[in-house]
């Protein structure tokens, strides 16, 4: 086990910056997600760690061992590396069964017999595929052939562990079981792990630290909360988990808390950790789940602020509602228990926990 | 984990990496293969003496001679003329063809386009025979035709009769290429035109002919080029009648030559190479504007066929007499005369039926030790040539090496080589280097012409499959700590089995079947069926060709339906 730096990596494909200045430090035992929109450059990272593509600038050292070097014209081959990755499409040799291909690592080590039996038995048994041994990649499901997969990755022990988005290929039920086993697994072992994965949830909840990526630089780095309550952009916020975004001009600004005056005149109070400049155009952005319809006669007080809105459409999507609301022109999204009834709806926002981006945004751009 | 003894993730670097000298040593003999044959015809141009004579001084006097041959440019004339009616014909019946069994609801479509397909796995050798047998001077049709009407309207001795073989036996590939075209273009365009109110025969003319042109175009070039290249048609019906292309020409002032004037022959022999290579471009830009036409809007449906109505079984009629005179009647009569002492409408079959020819050629060691030479080189040769062009095709595709691109031109190159070109150049060189006349006069050379040849025909059945498996499967061994070698040996090379099963069949129907380098380069002792065949036919022996033939299409037939139920190989399109 070892710790992973990336540092400057850059990779071109003729004039797009696939991956554009990344820098990482993934610690020893650590587990780090890389997390964004289809083309970031996520696979193209993981790539260049594992050694199947050679990027064109930067440095990769693992545990003091460097495996790539622009400056110093160093580039190890994939072989010489010592990584396991896991690939998308699980990438399992048809033409041979589970015990072959999760021997075959092991056969390059030259691992003797016996201790080669034990060991293909012991990792097929912590993926639970043991009964399976014999059978050939076609006659799995794809959950069973993502555990084979890692299995196959997991029995050299690699000094570190990379996943290309390992559950995409599963369906919904599936990869939700997939996800909590490979929680389990990971707190397990305490691998050094990059995960790459354009889902949100399974970034969430299974990492350490989160990057997440846009068109092949780093937009934000930080823990699961860090990324989710303190987003360090709109693409970030609205990425992750779904965003609400209202422009605003800062009206007032008394002792840490923002008076905004949103586009058709109402005011709400925010309280701000950057406190934004008096006067100036800003974005207010909050979480469905900050907000809430206001009860009847409920007043804007300290705790926060109530505005009106005008419903344009409301769906049950069970148990639940969702509405939509529109207040001047920005779209909002609400998830309620009760229907709205009436085209008037007060929002309750709370003063705390929303955030405040300068300039004018509506997340997308 | 729970285990106790550490297996260490990395494998140690090695000190050598292997497969440095196996890609190098790879494209080195590519390069060199190709090559060899090229550059003392080159060479040998500008000398004015022998290659080997060490007096021989560098000239351009070779080109002047050669224009000042005299009848020179009435060669190149009947050259373009054949190639010019030999394209014409087959993209007419190729494209017909394609139309009539791909896109109408004619009876028996599949069976029609299986057998339209059979002159391209014969040679135009055999083709020719047989064509003889039936439409030449003393030819069943012939003398039918004489004994009923009076003097037969056609000759096989002139420009048309050999244009329309060389056409039969060529309009396979115009036929596939239109095929192929017309299942990738959107069926909407046509179905739109139908809506708008065209019949049938209007949208084929309007809409689906015109969308196959690209297709029309690129195989017209590339039957233009073989009807360029072709020897066997113009050697047995030209010559007789004193029509020279530059085959026959290069054919004539050589190998056929008691003292050949070298620099001659290597000028003509780079003439036609720099015009081959001229339309070997021009065919890769066509092809690239091809793709660029037909996947347009290319869906996986498949186009609903045009409606024939009453015209339904006359057109099956005529195609059914079309591939009966072209095909089947033509190698039909050639078996049958290897089967008898003599054929004629006037002698009643039964009282000539004999195997004398077949027992001919067990008994004359030559014809014996063609034939056995034949299946030496197709066996062992096309086996040799299967590793090589897998090897190549995974250096091209599957790997970083540096020079993989220039491999990739070299291995293609040799689609730009006529045969006869091949053959003079593979001559020159092995007289050229010392200490390899053991192999000069004995199969081998053969082997390594033939394999130089069908570099291009081997690499086009491997590398579409080789590009159907996931580069994630072989990048999957690499990370897990196997170098390219190991990669090749334990993963590439049983994933591409079905690859190299096609390789090696389509290699071994090529090799069995080439004449054209064998001819400048077999010995006495080193001779294979297609030179026996020609020896036999200027001999008049008519029954040993005759069965030779009968062999030759016999061995093939075997060898697709063997491939082609066994592996379920698929040897075209
Ligand atoms: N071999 C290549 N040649 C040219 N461009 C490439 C190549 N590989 C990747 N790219 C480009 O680099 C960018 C990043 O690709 P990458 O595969 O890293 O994206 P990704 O983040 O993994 O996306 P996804 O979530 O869809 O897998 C994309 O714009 C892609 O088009
Ligand atoms: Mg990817």
């Amino acid at each position: 086990m070892a710790d992973l730096k990336i540092e400057g990596l850059v990779r071109r494909f003729g004039t797009v910056r696939a991956v554009d200045d990344v820098s990482i430090h993934v610690a020893d035992g650590e587990f780090v997600t890389l997390l964004g929109p289809s083309g970031c450059g996520k696979s193209t990272t993981l790539a260049a760690v594992a050694g199947l593509d050679r990027p064109d600038g930067g440095r990769i050292t693992v545990g003091g061992k460097t495996y790539f070097d622009s400056a110093r014209g160093i580039y190890l081959p994939p072989e010489s590396r010592g990584c396991g990755l896991v690939f998308q499409s699980y990438a399992l040799w048809p033409h041979m069964t589970v015990a072959d291909n999760v021997a075959f690592p092991l056969t390059l080590r030259k691992v003797k017999t016996a201790d080669r039996k034990r060991r293909i038995a012991e990792v097929l048994a912590l993926v639970e595929m043991e009964p399976y041994a014999d059978r050939y990649p076609h006659m799995l499901s794809g959950g069973q052939q993502q555990r084979v997969a890692l299995a196959r990755t997991l029995v050299y022990q690699p000094s570190i562990l990379l996943l290309d988005e390992p559950l995409s290929n599963l369906d919904a039920k599936l990869r939700d079981r997939a996800r909590a086993w490979l929680a389990e697994l990971r707190t397990r072992l305490g691998l050094t792990t990059i995960y790459v994965t354009h889902d949100q949830i399974e970034a969430l909840s299974l990492s350490d630290r989160i990057v997440v990526m846009s068109a092949g630089r780093i937009a934000q780095l930080g823990s699961p909360q860090d990324i989710y309550e303190r987003p360090a952009d709109p693409f970030v916020a609205d990425f992750i988990g779904t965003t609400n975004f209202l422009p605003a001009k800062v009206a007032a600004l008394t002792g840490g808390v923002a008076t905004l005056e949103l586009a058709d005149g109402q005011r709400v109070e925010v309280t701000a950790d950057r406190p934004p400049v008096a006067g100036s155009r800003v974005t207010l952005a909050f979480r469905p789940e900050q907000m809430r319809a206001a009860t009847a006669g409920e007043a804007s007080g300290a705790e926060g602020s109530v505005i009106a809105t005008r419903v344009l459409s409301r769906s049950y999507i069970g148990g639940r509602w969702q509405v939509a609301l529109d207040l001047a022109d920005a779209p909002i999204r609400l998830e309620t228990e009760v229907p709205p009834t009436g085209d008037e709806l007060h929002l309750w926002l709370p003063r705390a926990g929303c955030i405040l981006f300068a300039g004018a945004s509506n997340g997308a751009a | 984990m729970s285990t106790t003894t550490d297996v260490g993730a990395a494998i140690a670097p090695r000190r050598f990496r292997r497969e440095i000298p196996i890609q190098y040593g790879m494209a080195a003999l590519v390069v060199v293969l190709v090559a060899a044959p090229l550059l003392p015809i080159l060479y040998q141009s500008i000398l004015d003496g022998a290659l080997y004579d060490s007096s021989a001084r560098l000239t351009l006097g070779n080109f002047a001679r050669l224009a000042e041959t005299a009848g020179f440019g009435g060669v190149l004339w009947n050259t373009f003329l054949l190639a010019l009616l030999s394209t014409v014909v087959a993209q007419l019946f190729g494209t017909a063809a394609a139309i009539l069994f791909g896109r109408t609801d004619i009876p028996g479509a599949r069976t029609l386009g299986e057998l339209f397909l059979w002159p391209m796995y014969l040679s135009a050798l055999v083709l020719s025979f047989g064509w003889y047998s039936i439409y030449g001077p003393a030819g069943y049709v012939t003398v039918f035709w004489q004994s009923m009407f009076g003097e037969a309207p056609w000759s096989l001795y002139s420009i048309g009769g050999m244009a329309m073989i060389a056409g039969v036996s060529q309009a396979p590939l115009a036929y596939l290429y239109c095929l192929s075209s017309a299942g990738m273009t959107d069926p909407t365009l046509e179905e739109a035109a139908r809506v708008a109110g065209a019949g049938t025969f209007r949208t084929m003319w309007r809409i689906t002919l015109p969308l196959m042109m690209p297709a029309i175009a690129y195989s017209a070039v590339l039957n233009f080029t073989i009807g360029l290249e072709l020897l066997s048609v113009p050697l047995i019906f030209g010559e007789p009648a004193g029509i020279t292309v530059l085959t026959t020409f290069l054919y004539n002032i050589s190998a056929a030559s008691p003292r050949p004037d070298h620099g001659l022959v290597a000028t003509a022999a780079a003439l036609m190479l720099v015009v081959i290579v001229f339309l070997v471009w021009l065919q890769s830009r066509l092809l690239g504007n091809t793709r660029r036409f037909v996947t347009l809007g290319g869906k996986a449906t498949r186009p609903r066929p045009f409606r024939l109505g009453a015209l339904r079984w006359p057109l099956f009629a005529i195609c059914a007499v079309y591939i009966l005179l072209s095909g089947v009647a033509p190698i039909g009569m050639l078996v049958l005369r290897a089967f008898t002492s003599f054929l004629s409408p006037m002698v009643p079959l039964a009282d000539v039926l004999t195997l004398e020819n077949f027992e001919m050629l067990w008994r004359e060691p030559v014809y014996a030790r063609s034939i056995t030479n034949s299946f030496i080189v197709s066996l062992f040769g096309a086996a040799l040539a299967t590793v090589l062009i897998g090897m190549v095709a995974l250096i091209v595709h599957r790997s970083e090496f540096r020079f993989r691109g220039l491999v990739h031109y070299a291995a293609l190159f040799p689609r730009a080589i006529p045969g006869v070109v091949a053959g003079i150049g593979f001559f020159y060189a092995f007289a050229l280097v010392p200490g390899l006349g053991g192999i000069r006069n004995s199969i081998w050379i053969l082997v390594i012409a033939f394999t130089m040849r069908f570099i291009p025909t081997g690499l086009g059945a491997v590398a579409p499959m080789l590009l159907q498996v996931s580069p994630d499967l072989d990048r999957a061994a690499r990370v897990q700590g196997a170098d390219w070698w190991t990669t090749t040996r334990r993963i590439m090379t049983p994933l591409m089995r079905p690859a190299l099963v096609a390789c090696y069949t389509v290699l071994f129907i090529s090799f069995f079947k080439e004449y054209s380098t064998a001819i400048f380069l077999f010995a006495p002792g080193s001779e294979v069926v297609g030179t026996a065949l020609l020896q036999a036919w200027i001999q008049g022996e008519v029954g040993v060709v005759a069965g030779l033939a009968t062999i030759q299409v016999f061995v093939i037939a075997v060898c697709i339906t063997t491939a082609r139920a066994i592996f379920g190989v698929r040897l075209h399109g």
